[in-house]
């Protein structure tokens, strides 16, 4: 059986480090740090550990419907989730995850654009 | 630099928030740059209780007068995170100044580290649970498949080694019009009734130590002293066959189908093993399988058909008929006339 991504970077001891620095960068960021001004700090720890070790092929299994719940009327913006990806992808890279690994993550994010971008123009 | 100077310097450049706080008013006569970097620049109206909100200053009266030492905890946002400090007050030695000190240790990363962590458990047992219940359905199905010891000797070492059991008893059973009935009934009622039927079956055969080991459309096959020897495996097949007819002829009374079934019973060795790589199925054979198998297909409706060695095992409880030619008894249970 192929090892996950989740394994082949270290398991729980390297998403933890990667989930930690991501939360950092992204409260940094002055494009996508304002969605976090008032969520819960266990909360938002909760749900990045679940959608890396997820997006990682680790032990949780996130449905689009949990993502689409947890991020409804957030008003999210293409820029926005572009500069994510961004952030996703440096961090990545300093954790020296290989390149094609970084796009299969990375592309797991894409793939959820549709649920995490309102569409006011439809219906 | 006099000392204090150079005290105060050193207070400054540490990475824990300092402060010494006026015990009288709760104000503050000292903060060090890391206490200003978390709770703003310093106002010289700025009370202790407007930095800590839930800080019970009663509390801190009292203990600071009882120990002169009080720890607790303290969370507030600083530009977007939630910082969470442990604060730790020290009322300062000398008697007439009513001071304590307060060192602020940042303790966020490890409430970071600790959601996540309780995070990960709760996936990790969550999945540990699926795991579980999936290895519990794993075991069930390769239970049908297979007896308890022969699983065990499966799962401790990859293989069933063939073993010769001797000696067991077997029994076979099959419907006599079965191909009749598939045409009359939809394959779904067909498949529902068998699997009734058999159900039955398995919870009969269970009370008489005789196990099932496959079946095959409307062949039933079960044995007994099979893995786990049984002195009395031939009383155990008869009566177990006496009831499964006893059961069909009740079950005909109130059902829409009829099924009518006949039995062979054998006595002799066999060998045990499981077969086949991908698919795994534990089956019995050899010459009293064979020897089942053939006084069934001598057997008529709703009876059980065997030979004078097996009637003679048996002979207390259940009358024989020899045929008219002599290749076979048929059986019945005295008990049940009586």
């Amino acid at each position: 059986m192929e090892k996950s991504l989740f394994d082949k970077y270290g398991g729980f001891s390297t998403v933890s480090k990667i989930v930690l620095t991501l939360y950092d960068r992204l409260l940094e960021d002055d494009d996508v740090g304002p969605f976090f001004d008032d969520v819960d700090l266990s909360r938002l720890i909760d749900h990045q550990t679940k959608f890396v070790s997820s997006l990682m092929g680790g032990p949780a299994s996130f449905t689009d419907d949990h993502i689409e719940r947890a991020h409804r009327g957030m008003q999210i913006e293409d820029h926005q989730f572009d500069r994510l990806k961004e952030i996703v992808a440096e961090v990545l890279t300093d954790f020296e995850v290989d390149a094609p690994d970084i796009e299969t993550i990375v592309g797991a994010f894409e793939a959820r654009r549709e649920i995490l971008i309102e569409k006011p123009n439809v219906n | 630099m006099s000392i204090e100077a150079i005290n105060e310097q050193l207070l400054r450049a540490i990475g824990v928030g300092v402060a010494l706080v006026d015990l009288s008013d709760l104000s503050f006569s000292f903060r060090n740059d890391t206490f200003n970097e978390w709770f703003g620049d310093p106002d010289p109206t700025a009370r202790l209780t407007e930095l800590f909100p839930d800080l019970d200053s009663q509390t801190l009266q009292s203990e600071m007068l009882d120990d002169g030492r009080m720890t607790t905890e303290a969370s507030f946002k600083l530009r977007r995170r939630t910082m969470t400090v442990a604060l730790e007050f020290s009322r300062a030695q000398n008697a007439h100044e009513n001071i304590a000190v307060l060192v602020c240790q940042n303790i966020t990363r490890i409430k970071e580290l600790e959601s996540m962590i309780d995070s990960y458990s709760m996936m990790v047992e969550r999945n540990t649970h699926e795991i579980k219940r999936e290895k519990e359905q794993v075991e069930k199905l390769l239970l049908n498949m297979m007896p308890r010891a022969a699983y065990e000797e499966y799962k401790t070492f990859g293989v069933v080694a063939p073993r010769l059991f001797d000696p067991v008893s077997v029994l076979a059973l099959d419907f006599i019009q079965f191909d009749a009935q598939l045409t009359q009934h939809e394959p779904g009622v067909i498949v529902s009734e068998l699997n009734d039927i058999y159900s039955a079956f398995d919870r009969i055969g269970a009370q008489f130590a005789c196990q099932r080991i496959r079946t095959n459309g409307d062949s039933y096959v079960a044995v007994s002293g099979v893995p786990d020897p049984n002195q009395d495996h031939a009383m155990a097949v008869a009566n177990s066959g006496v009831r499964f007819l006893r059961y069909l002829a009740r079950r005909n009374d109130s059902h829409p189908i009829k099924w009518v079934a006949r039995i062979g019973v054998a006595s002799g060795s066999v060998i045990g093993s499981v077969v086949g790589i991908q698919n795994y199925i534990y089956d019995v054979f050899g010459p009293t399988v064979g020897a089942a198998l053939h006084h069934r297909s001598l057997a008529d409706e709703m009876t059980m058909a065997t030979d004078a060695t097996f009637a003679e095992i048996v002979a207390e409880k259940f009358g024989a008929l020899p045929s008219d030619d002599g290749t076979h008894v048929l059986m019945r249970d005295l008990a049940e006339n009586a």
